[in-house]
């Protein structure tokens, strides 16, 4: 007992998370240098410049890292909310209004950035959802219907709008992080079991009414990618011969055939991880996913160690955020699941993502500094 | 403040739910180790093949073919630098436009070229490459380059273009070369089993010595590595090896020289006299050791144009030509011998004994065999004649009778092993026997018992009887070497570009006539020497067929022939040949060898539709030994000349009147 009460002077270095500021500056390094190799080949001229932009959204993500870290996060509770509003605007004007690209709208032109809300929007729903859920009894057999009525609201509404832009990657994602934030919580086992059967009995009505017919094409060029191997295989073959011919040691910074030459498309955004596993193989491959594993199990104990139920629920919602979209990038990119157009955090080129992920790693350093009383 | 610490059992159930993290993470990083190794270590090989293929592009480096050279070492066939058009499907951004602007420059109609580059990519797959035009002009090369660069999937290669140099002259000996077909490619593979392989694109020999000689004069084609990004440019790395070991390129290898024996002063004397005289026909001349000097066949056609891609017009006003200039006539027509049979008969009657070289037979100007009248052509006959004088002024009577008394099996016996209804086993491919027949010959092609009538036509040449003209000079030359059938040649020897002899050919005799043959027979001296002077007088002696065309200090000595195109009654044949649609009117003959007594050159002149053979294939000939004498015995014409001006001998008329 008195130990809980003693009371330290603590600097401000010793309360940062020093391991979660050191993977995450591990990843941003591997990051830049395999952005660079991505955006400087031969025949690349035209992506020259990303670099040197992706670099400057780094320091901007790491000055609104240390921003947020420093900031209290139980500020977050009080504008959540509003928050989450101002982002809902954003997407259905840019479900209505916004600019298209590959067929589906995604962004606002700010002129210096191409701002995509549903990008924003993963992190607007991650506070929401933690406050929410934050005030319901994770006690006893868990959330009923009437307790999950509002977050899953919260979670349906821009999860409909995404569909509509359409980006289905984005609204997997979405519905990815509330689900699992939710199922965190803990939901009834009678709820669980009947969405499971709602979804399998939904899939094919999906499949018929909802799903565009170039994302009908992706799963089934997942399916069997080898169909039609200039077309809609194409990405997927490319990729994976890329990541194969890495090998164990990789053919070295620059040196990548696959991207230097273009035979990988996006491969500064969704594909750099195809980048890294051709330059740098095996030992490179296992290296980043590694890092991020180590990312996880960080931001758990940071979790584990917060100081209130809120804080675990934004720490778990962030990690959710970054592991849906590692497993899901990765998962396509070395063939395991089909094409879903999902950026890598911390790795693949983007302002929105870039700024998302270091805001909400910034909750989650936030959430670590906080873990002590006083 | 804080719900989480002030309550210890949410705490607990959540502590729990973070296993949940820890299984997932554990998995996911499980599931992702496992498929990096399938991938990168199980299947890396594999895939990092799969990844050279996508950046390595082979070029096929084509290897120039050997050349064609003459006797003397002058270039008959060889190789220019050239220009070609190539579209890969692959790299096409817009057809239709792509179409609209290069379709013009190179005279191809759009819609052509997308049909063209449509079916292409659907049968040989889009990186294919598809020739749309060779031996560009200048001009077409420099708009195309300009284009270019807007143009991806068009490119402009260096391309070597076989050049025959004497264009018509000799287009069937030395054939002509364009792009292997698709049907011919497992056929030529088949045939040249491991030691050639051929794929599209390819440039073969069609005819002729391109066709025969495909082996030897055919290099080997060589491989150009480039390396390629995603949209089929060829990327330039800043050093060389920045992606590993750069393969190295395949160097192409010339294909080999073949030496001919052809003389190419004679052969364009030969095609020159062709066309001065406006003659259709065939013409060998040889030596009399077997080596061919000159071939030529007419009409004829440019084989350059088949080496830049010929047009349809061009190919179809070729193959529709009711003169066929195509066809290699020396090898492949045969037609009747007509009265140059009649050396042959008149060897078999004195070796048989029916006659003696002073045995006097009358030959009126008709003969009854049975109730049917046999005409000669001169209406009076020629009265009492030795064999001598039948030759020289080609009386049909005489050798009607000798048919009659040979019959045709006997006459089958020595002139078939003159090489006549043989084939003389030259090197080119299609060559055609022509007929000798005999009684069972008849009976097993026609079916029928053989007349005793037919031996009459046979005598002279006409009937069954069927002569290639090489196969007269074949026989031709025995009898001027006094029983020596040789075997005639073209290819002296295949060298290598250095000059190493890789291959070489020479001389062969088939067999002696003097000799005792497997059937029995044989000539002696005295025969050869009796039907000699026969044919020395038909080009010397006063009344002889061919005594128009004479050569200074040189005799000939041969025979004229005509050869019926068509069956008229006998007392139509000799009227009015001149005045006959032009495909009706007869075949001419001169086959002849010189001098007279010891031949060195033989020629067999076929003038097709000439009417005689005095006045269309005798001038022919005459030039062709005038020019092998003025070439390698210039002594000998001008002794000849000297001794010719000495008494100032007055020209004598040309006369077309002639007796065959």
């Amino acid at each position: 007992v008195i130990n809980s009460l003693h009371v330290e002077e603590r600097t401000l270095f010793k309360k940062l998370d020093i391991n979660l500021i050191i993977v995450i500056l591990a990843l941003n390094v591997i990051g830049l240098i395999n952005l660079y190799s991505a955006t400087h080949g031969p025949t690349s001229t035209d992506v020259a410049s990303l670099f040197v932009s992706q670099f400057l959204w780094l320091a901007v993500g790491w000055t609104v890292f240390l921003v947020v870290t420093l900031l209290d996060y139980a500020i977050v509770t009080r504008i959540a909310l509003l928050i989450y509003v101002f982002n809902l605007g954003a997407i259905i004007y840019v479900t209505f209004f916004g600019k298209v690209a590959l067929g589906a709208q995604r962004w606002i032109d700010l002129g210096f950035f191409r701002y995509q809300p549903s990008e924003t929007m993963k992190l607007a729903l991650i506070m929401l959802m933690a406050k929410i859920l934050a005030s319901r009894s994770s006690l006893g057999a868990g959330m009923g219907l009437k307790e999950l009525a509002v977050p899953l609201i919260c979670l349906l509404i821009p999860f409909g709008f995404v569909v509509e832009q359409p980006d289905l990657g984005t609204a997997m994602m979405l519905a990815a992080i509330g689900g699992s934030m939710m199922i965190f919580a803990k939901i009834k086992k009678v709820i669980i079991a009947t969405l499971i059967t709602a979804c399998i009995i939904a899939l094919p009505v999906a499949w018929k009414f909802v799903l565009h017919d170039y994302q009908k094409n992706r799963i089934l060029t997942f399916l069997s990618p080898t169909n039609d191997p200039r077309g809609t295989g194409y990405n997927s073959i490319q990729s994976k011969i890329a990541v194969g011919s890495g090998r164990f040691f990789g053919k070295g910074f620059m040196k990548g055939t696959q991207s230097q030459l273009e035979f990988l498309p996006e491969r500064h955004t969704d594909f750099i991880y195809s980048v890294l596993s051709e330059e740098h193989g095996f030992v490179g491959s296992i290296a980043v996913v590694g890092l991020f594993c180590f990312l996880f199990l960080t931001g758990v104990r940071i979790a584990i160690n917060s100081r209130d139920k809120f804080g675990a629920l934004l720490t778990v919602g962030v990690l959710c955020y970054v592991f849906w979209h590692m497993f899901v990038n990765i998962g396509m990119v070395i063939g395991l699941l089909p094409i879903v157009g999902v950026p890598l955090p911390l790795l693949s080129y983007g302002g929105s993502s870039m700024l998302t992920t270091m805001a909400g790693l910034g909750l989650v350093s936030s959430v670590a500094y906080r873990r002590y009383l006083f | 403040v804080s719900t989480f610490v002030s309550n210890p059992d949410e705490a607990k159930e959540y502590l729990g739910r973070y296993k949940l993290f820890y299984v997932v993470i554990g998995l996911t990083l499980t599931v992702f180790c496992m498929r990096l190794w399938y991938l990168q270590i199980i299947s890396g090989n594999e895939l990092r093949e799969f990844s050279e293929k996508n950046r390595i592009k082979q070029n096929k480096i084509t290897a120039p073919r050997g050349l064609m050279l003459d006797r003397d070492g002058k270039v008959l066939v060889e190789n220019l630098p050239g220009f070609e058009a190539i579209l890969t499907p692959q790299y096409i951004e817009n057809l239709d436009t792509l179409a609209k602007s290069v379709g013009p420059i190179l005279g191809l109609e759009p819609d052509k070229l997308i049909q063209k580059v449509q079916k292409s990519r659907r049968q040989n797959g889009p990186f294919s490459q598809i020739r749309l035009k060779e031996n560009l002009s200048r001009e077409e090369v420099f708009r195309l380059k300009r284009m270019r660069l807007d143009t991806p999937g068009l490119e402009i290669r260096e391309s070597i273009v076989r050049f025959y140099p004497l264009h018509e002259n000799g287009a069937q000996l030395f054939g002509y070369v364009s792009e292997i077909s698709k049907r011919q490619i497992p056929l030529l593979n088949d045939l040249y089993k491991g030691a050639m392989r051929f794929e599209q694109g390819d440039i073969i020999g069609k005819s002729g010595l391109e066709e025969n000689l495909e082996k030897d004069i055919r290099g080997t084609d060589g491989i150009s590595f480039i390396q390629v990004d995603a949209h089929g440019r060829e990327a330039v790395t800043r050093t060389p090896n920045i992606y590993g070991e750069q393969i190295k390129d395949q160097i192409p290898s010339h294909g080999n020289n073949a030496v001919l024996t052809i003389d190419r002063d004679i052969q364009e004397v030969a095609f020159k006299s062709f066309l001065a005289a406006n003659r259709i026909g065939a013409v060998i001349a040889m030596k009399s050791n077997g080596e061919v000097l000159a071939w030529v066949s007419t009409p004829s056609f440019d084989p350059n144009e088949f080496a830049t891609g010929i047009s349809p017009t061009t190919w179809s006003k070729l193959i529709n030509d009711p003169f066929k200039p195509l066809r290699n006539k020396v090898i492949q027509d045969h037609n009747a011998p007509g009265s140059t049979f009649k050396p042959f008969v008149a060897m078999a009657a004195l070796q048989e004994k029916v006659i003696t070289p002073t045995t006097v037979v009358s030959a009126p100007g008709v003969f009854y065999f049975g109730r049917r009248p046999y005409h000669d052509h001169q209406k009076g006959g020629e009265g009492n004649i030795t064999v001598f004088e039948a030759l020289e002024r080609s009386s049909n009577v005489f050798f009607y009778k000798m048919g009659i008394a040979l019959g045709v099996d006997k006459m089958y016996d020595y002139i078939h092993l003159l090489g006549i209804g043989q084939k003389t086993g030259i090197e080119l491919a299609r060559e055609v026997s022509g007929t000798m027949p005999n009684s069972a010959w008849k009976k097993a092609a026609v079916g029928e018992e053989w007349q005793p009538g037919e031996n009459l036509s046979t005598a002279i040449g006409q009937g069954f009887v069927n002569v290639t003209p090489i196969s007269m000079a074949i026989a031709y030359n025995t009898i001027g070497t006094e029983g020596k059938v040789v075997k005639p040649f073209i290819i002296r020897k295949v060298i290598d570009q250095d000059g190493k002899v890789l291959r070489e050919n020479f001389p062969q005799v088939i067999r002696d006539l003097q000799q005792t043959q497997p059937n029995g027979v044989h000539v002696s001296a005295e025969t050869f020497k009796t039907v000699k002077e026969g044919m020395r007088r038909v080009a010397n002696g006063l009344r002889g067929t061919a005594k128009h065309w004479k050569i200074p200090g040189v005799e000939m000595a041969g025979k004229t022939g005509t050869a019926q195109v068509m069956g008229f009654s006998a007392d139509q044949i000799y009227q009015n040949c001149e005045s006959r649609p032009i495909h009706m009117r007869h075949h001419g003959w001169f086959v002849a060898y010189a001098p007279a007594d010891n031949p060195e050159i033989t020629v067999a002149a076929l003038a097709e539709h000439a009417c005689h053979g005095s006045t269309g294939a005798a001038p022919i000939v005459r030039d062709i030994i005038q020019a092998y004498f003025m070439k390698y015995h210039p002594e000998i014409i001008e002794a000849g000349l000297k001794a010719k001006n000495a008494p100032r001998a007055k020209a004598e008329p040309v006369v077309t009147t002639e007796g065959e």
